[in-house]
């Protein structure tokens, strides 16, 4: 078990590290910026600031030097001065990083709870209109732009011009209320509309993929068998069928965050979240270089990271890949 | 089964033979196609967006780069007028008003006309007035704006003076005066100043429109006094009159002048154009939804077909050939699924600029592993199977086995995956171009949305500017993911429903 998460983990490090690299092509090699421009000399910054940054990333040293040194600040998480806010990058960087992990979880774990229900119910009377149900919102959320949903939510009401029930963007009245009790519940009022978008435009394909598994579970014999003892429907569902679906379910679930995340780009944008995905598109937008780059890296360690847990997971639940994998 | 039989013997087998098979096949495919309603509506709809992409041209008169201010910014459509509260809507309205003689004079003869002539001949110092007088009846609500087009001439003059005057006269007899030929827009008519003009042969044409800062100070207005100079003209319904005033002058004994009046043009930008109104510039919307399905359709197939050959081709090899060559590619694919997609999307669209070809290049790079995985575990079993196995054993090369055997085998499954790329791709341009930091050159259902997003349509609820393009996008993504869903039921027999 030791050596198979070992190799795991050093797989996952030079898939990360090919990644960083390709960034590294992207942004100080084929790309048209002038990097000295790009990445230190912006006049919002102090001139010991730009002197820093141009040290920093070797600005002045050859591009095998600078390479170098950008793989050595990136793993170390040394990602210069934004120049828009002026402050190291990695301390905008984790406050924004809570604020899209709470709107991702909490819409996550809502996506599952509706998903999970909707697909269960679905499986557990086949040919129903629940079922039907089931499967066209599954085939809906393959089609439909979370955006657009999301446009079109805020359009009938968060519009001052028509119906104005919720907020149309940002995390908190601002400034913030100071009172917890106050700020929680401005917190909760602005999160309405974004999570609501977010489980309308996917919960239909969470519940298509229970549903799925569920039909497939419940035709074993386990299951036969459960009924015919006598035990209720209520606990065969859940606890036999669905308790069968949930490891590729769990490995769903994790396999997806990296997506979700990046997805959360347009949700931020649209409601105004101050997440990573909106400071993503904020920096990018204004050549805040610095920023840019340090955000490519995080979403790519998030999406190997992803990959890397699905690994692990898998060769918990399943020894046969562990065994697979060393020989 | 002529799988079996030997390399050398299929080389002299007719062709026909696999032709057969494969219309058989096919055949077999559609028969099973044909009881899925949901595959059969989803054809229905794509074949309405290919007539729409093709026949753009002839569905809409104007051109989408080139259409502009064909109507006011962000009006109606033109069908809301059939609600009662719309009812009285201006739609865009040109007048083009006819002369007639209002008050004619001795010295004047005047020819009625597209182009009306007037000649004057006066004898003796003296000063005529003529006016000419045209009519047309509004009846909208008040617009936001107009504009006025009038064009004239004079040719020889020959010891005489003139001037004209536009007026325009509203049904309650207020009138405005639009245009004077002395002063042209720029102030307002004192009575002190004569009204005369000598200078022969020039054309003059004299365009304004209701925000023009001249034509206000000329009338005695202010801005911050009203709203809108078309407000106040054109607040009333009924019959409107344009006059013309023309005065001449005899300077000496025998003078003679010839003045040449086009027929005036009132133009009202309406407040309801077309199908699906207009955006913020007056561009009609409708024009712009039917040729984005050009684009749409465009970078969805292609990016869709790239990515499944590549995807198709690595699958196939590195699932035949197993090995280094397998190891290699995999571990590609590996790296290839960890990039974060739309981040480095977007960061190149910024760097190089987005474009149609950008985002087919990119989504090919970056999806083909998905497809080339699903491919190389269904080679992995076929290249067990009997009658490779045999082909392998009677000396058939790799090539022939994986072109001949192999990929027909695995097409069908390429297929739906091919199917199913294509509304990703469709949405994923349609993302890029709604964050829009660099818009496409093209029109696109995404920059329309940006458009609506960023200029205006939250404040004015511009519905028929938000909804249309979206639903559009929505309604051609779950096309495909109706025909993907058709055909992956009947290629992949694990989802075939248990009856």
């Amino acid at each position: 078990m030791k050596g198979y998460l070992a190799r795991k983990i050093i797989y996952a490090l030079i898939i990360l590290y090919v990644i960083s690299s390709l960034n590294f092509v992207i942004f100080q090699v084929i790309s048209p910026l002038d990097p000295a421009k790009a990445f230190a000399r912006n006049p919002m910054l102090s001139v010991e600031h730009q002197e820093a940054m141009a040290r920093l990333w070797g600005l002045d040293q050859p591009l095998s030097a600078r390479y170098v040194k950008y793989i050595i600040n990136m793993f170390t998480l040394n990602f210069g001065i934004s120049f828009m806010k002026q402050t190291p990058v990695i301390e905008e960087m984790l406050p924004r990083l809570r604020n899209t992990l709470l709107l991702l979880s909490l819409s996550l774990t809502f996506n599952v709870l509706v998903g999970v229900s909707i697909g269960v119910l679905a499986a557990s009377r086949r040919g129903t209109k629940v079922d039907a149900f089931a499967m066209s919102a599954g085939l809906f959320t393959w089609g439909a732009p979370i955006f657009y949903i999301q446009l079109l939510f805020v359009f009938f009401l968060a519009n001052p011009s028509f119906l104005m029930l919720f907020p149309r963007g940002g995390m908190t009245t601002l400034p913030p209320p100071e009172d917890p009790i106050t700020y929680i519940s401005d917190l909760a009022y602005h999160m309405v509309l974004p999570l609501i978008t977010l489980v309308v435009a996917q919960f239909g394909w969470w519940a298509m993929y229970i549903r799925n598994m569920m039909l497939d579970a419940l035709t074993e014999d386990y299951v036969n068998t459960a009924r015919a003892v006598g035990i209720s429907e209520r606990k065969v569902l859940f606890g036999h069928a669905f308790r069968a679906t949930l490891p590729p379910f769990v490995t769903m679930v994790v396999l997806i965050i990296p997506t979700l995340l990046m997805g959360g780009i347009l949700t931020e944008y649209i409601f105004s979240w101050p997440g990573t995905g909106q400071w993503f598109l904020y920096s990018v937008e204004n050549g805040d270089y610095p920023a840019a780059q340090a955000l490519l890296f995080l979403y790519a360690v998030l999406m190997v990271g992803g990959n890397f847990a699905v690994d692990l997971i898998y060769g918990f639940l399943d020894p046969r890949i562990r065994v697979g994998v060393r020989r | 089964m002529w799988e079996f039989v030997g390399e050398g013997f299929v080389k002299f087998l007719p062709s026909k033979v696999t032709r057969k098979e494969y219309v058989r096949k096919l055949k077999g495919f559609w028969e099973d196609y044909r009881r899925n309603k949901i595959g059969l509506a989803g054809i229905a709809i794509l074949t309405m967006f290919i007539l729409v992409a093709l026949l753009a041209p002839w569905l809409t008169p104007y051109h989408p780069t080139q259409s502009k201010y064909l109507a006011e910014s962000l009006a109606m459509p033109e069908w809301v007028t059939v609600l009662p509260q719309f009812s009285d809507v201006p739609p865009t309205t040109e007048i083009l008003a006819h002369w007639n003689i209002k008050n004619g004079s001795d010295f004047v003869n005047v020819e009625l006309g597209n182009e009306t002539i007037i000649r004057y001949s006066g004898i003796g110092i003296q000063k005529t007035d003529i006016y000419l007088q045209s009519t047309f009846l509004y009846s909208y609500i008040s617009p936001k704006t107009f504009k006025y087009k009038f064009e004239w001439s004079s040719f020889s003059c020959y010891q005489a003076g003139y001037s004209l005057e536009l007026i325009l006269v509203t049904p309650i007899e207020q009138s405005f005066s639009l245009y004077d030929s002395y002063y042209g827009l720029k102030v307002k008519k004192s009575q002190d100043v004569p009204l005369l003009r000598k200078e022969t042969g020039s054309t003059r044409r004299v365009t304004a429109d209701s925000w023009d800062l001249r034509l206000w100070d000329r009338l005695g207005w202010h801005r911050t006094n009203y709203p809108t100079l078309a407000g106040q003209v054109f607040n009333n319904k009924g019959e409107y009159h344009i006059l013309l005033h023309v005065v001449f002058e005899t300077l000496t004994s025998d003078a003679t002048c010839e003045v040449i009046v086009k027929e005036p043009q009132i133009i009202i930008p309406g407040l309801v154009h077309g199908l699906l109104g207009t955006d913020q510039y007056g561009g009609d919307l409708f024009c712009q939804l039917v040729y984005s399905t050009q684009a749409s359709l465009m970078i969805g197939l292609f990016a869709a077909l790239s990515t499944t050959v590549i995807g198709l081709i690595v699958g196939v090899v590195s699932g035949y050939a197993g090995g280094a060559i397998d190891e290699s590619f995999m571990r590609i694919a590996d790296v290839a699924l960890c990039i974060p997609m739309l981040p480095i999307l977007i960061t190149l669209a910024v760097l190089f600029g987005a474009s149609m070809y950008l985002i087919v290049l990119l989504l090919s790079i970056l999806w083909w592993p998905g497809i080339a995985r699903i491919i190389r575990s269904r080679v992995l079993s076929l290249r067990e199977t009997a009658f490779v196995v045999s082909a392998r054993a009677v000396g058939a090369s790799r090539s022939h086995i994986m072109l001949k055997h192999i990929i027909p085998n695995v097409l069908p499954l390429a297929f739906a995956a091919l199917v199913l790329t294509v509304p990703s791709a469709i949405v994923t341009e349609a993302v890029i171009s709604f964050i829009g930091i660099t818009p496409l050159a093209v029109p696109t259902w995404g920059k329309m949305l940006h458009y609506a997003f960023h200029a205006g349509a939250f404040q004015r609820f511009a519905w028929w500017w938000i909804v249309p393009p979206g639903l559009a996008l929505m309604i051609l993504a779950l096309a495909f993911v109706f025909i993907g869903h058709a055909v992956d039921e009947i290629v992949n027999p694990k989802l075939r429903r248990r009856r």
